[in-house]
């Protein structure tokens, strides 16, 4: 199948290059102490971040906890799949391992950071958007974080070098790349792939995500300084 | 919310008798807030200060007890299901959608289609739904809805009419797959969960289908689904649920999680656009004289009407919005 028209257009209409439409509401979730509705093209995903003072065995710093969902109605076939699934769990520990990289956990001890990802509409790259989401999230919450972590993806289709995968395109059987790195200190702290790919392609598309998360870290950074205005203005100062 | 002066001010005036060292406790209790949590954990000051305003007919975020709170719809929120919707009540937030798909009839009733109503209970609305913690809920949510809007058993009585989705008898109809999720709970999520349904299937639209003319009798029948022709579903007969919450001696409807955690029982009406019940479930352990259940009824028989209103308004006003953008 042709993923990559000759034109130079893919199946929605991006360039090979193209980020996604990105959007990001904070404050979706009313009861939480910080959430967001994060939008990545037609995937959109809630992260709603939870702070409760526990006292546990590990009394040296926080607990944190995450768990990945998908809505019934987030795929296009109608299923109706049991919680805690395989893949969401793997999904759940991923989140949760990157989270952790990035958070500083010796500040907050004998707390617990509940994080739940509900995906409301999956379109490719799910993985990505629930990291992006989980990151501000935390940041509304005002938990301490050395960075901002970001994700992006990244395949390898029609030998062109794609920027996030939409649904069709992951299923089409190429590699597809998740990568999520710390933008400030640069460093790359989740590094994922399936099927395989040319080698020496992979710094190319690996470069390709990480150009990425840097667009989508800048994207964050300006959501976060807008809402911070936002406080401001009404706190009245 | 109920403030630190307010609850002081209020256990003077209720308890004469409580001794300052008790008033200090109170005071503690709430400089330690209730966990932003599903299951709240009230003081015994702001227990009685919902109660007693509950009494006066002034709740503690300024409604009377018959009021709802302000209620928001948008529709068309999840593109890949035939329709959607997502309502916020106050703080509690539900998605309702609707997916239709080919199946055959059940034996019983080659006439009808089939209608199955599921809810989730996100965790992202309250960590206590983490797991299988929801799962209660959940289960507890979707047999009350689907009392309260698909009858009994035979499908007679049906707040959706189900005669309108059979293609073939016997053979084809369409199966309406109903989904809602929980996003965020302050309570009264019955009512919300019944009003982002009805929105959600005034959205639908179901697929015009062309049935060959040339089906052998014993076989299945070809259909062709059209892309383009879409059929508007009849949600004229679909009810509102009317939850009223009893708390003290008095009735409240669209109680908050606060006012939920204080009730001794409540009861769930479903109620048509010609004032008729389509289904009722009562919760919560305290009975409930009979004379008290009939006086219910009649009342949320009058809120209904003006629910069913607002809630007319609202979706047209939230379909307008999104054939606008």
């Amino acid at each position: 199948m042709e993923f990559v028209s000759p034109e130079g257009f893919r199946l929605d209409g991006r360039r090979p290059m193209e980020m996604r439409q990105i959007r990001a509401e904070i404050g979706a979730v009313a009861n939480a102490d910080g959430s967001v509705v994060f939008e990545m093209g037609n995937t959109k995903v809630i992260a709603a971040v939870y702070v409760q003072n526990r006292s546990q065995q590990i009394n040296d710093q926080a607990l944190v906890r995450c768990e990945y969902s998908m809505a019934n109605f987030s795929t296009g076939d109608h299923m109706r799949k049991p919680k805690g699934d395989r893949q969401s769990t793997e999904i759940s520990l991923v989140i949760r391992q990157t989270m952790e990289a990035c958070i500083m956990t010796n500040l907050m001890p004998r707390s617990q950071i509940d994080i739940f990802v509900q995906v409301l509409q999956a379109d490719g790259g799910t993985r990505s958007v629930c990291i992006n989401a989980a990151t501000l999230a935390l940041a509304d919450a005002g938990i301490p974080m050395c960075d901002l972590v970001t994700s992006c993806s990244a395949g390898y289709l029609n030998s062109t070098p794609l920027l996030y995968l939409n649904y069709v395109e992951d299923s089409a059987g190429g590699p597809d790349f998740t990568v999520g790195i710390l933008p400030k200190l640069d460093k790359v702290t989740l590094l994922q792939t399936d099927a395989k790919l040319p080698i020496d392609m992979f710094e190319n598309v690996m470069q390709l995500a990480i150009e990425g998360c840097k667009a989508v870290a800048n994207y964050i950074r300006e959501v976060l300084q807008e809402n911070t205005k936002q406080l401001e203005c009404r706190r009245g100062t | 919310m109920i403030t630190v002066e307010k609850i002081i001010r209020e256990e003077r005036f209720t308890g004469p008798s409580r001794s300052a060292p008790g008033l200090d406790r109170e005071i503690s209790a709430l400089s330690f807030p209730a966990q932003s949590q599903g299951m709240v954990g009230l003081s015994f000051g702001e227990q009685h200060f919902i109660q007693g305003g509950i009494a006066q007919d002034l709740r503690s975020d300024g409604r009377k007890r018959l009021t709802y709170r302000p209620i928001s719809i948008e529709t068309g929120v999840i593109p890949q299901a035939n329709g959607s919707a997502r309502v916020k009540l106050g703080a509690t937030d539900v998605i309702a959608s609707v997916k239709a798909e080919l199946g055959k009839p059940s034996p019983f009733q080659p006439d009808k289609g089939k209608v199955s109503i599921y809810v989730d209970c996100s965790p992202t609305a309250a960590p206590v739904f983490e797991g299988r913690g929801g799962d209660e809920l959940s289960a507890e949510l979707s047999t009350a809805l689907q009392r309260c809007l698909l009858g009994g058993k035979s499908g007679t009585g049906a707040g959706i009419d189900l005669s309108s989705l059979s293609i073939v008898e016997g053979k084809i109809c369409w199966d309406l797959y109903i989904d809602g999720l929980v996003v965020s709970s302050d309570g009264n999520l019955l009512d919300a969960l019944g009003a982002a349904i009805k929105a959600a299937l005034s959205n639908t639209g179901i697929p015009k289908v062309q049935v060959a003319a040339s089906a052998p009798s014993d076989g299945q029948p070809e259909v062709d689904i059209s892309d383009e022709e879409f059929l508007q579903f009849d949600t004229s007969g679909v009810p509102v649920i009317v939850t009223l919450t009893k708390v003290g001696r008095h009735y409240i409807v669209d109680a908050t999680s606060e006012e939920e955690s204080q009730m001794s029982s409540a009861i769930s009406v479903s109620v048509n656009r010609q004032g008729r019940i389509c289904g009722l479930t009562k919760r919560g352990g305290a009975g409930l004289d009979p004379s008290v259940i009939l006086d219910m009824v009649s009342v949320t028989k009058h809120v209904s009407e003006q629910l069913m209103n607002k809630l007319d308004s609202e979706i047209s006003a939230a379909e307008a919005c999104e054939e606008e953008s």
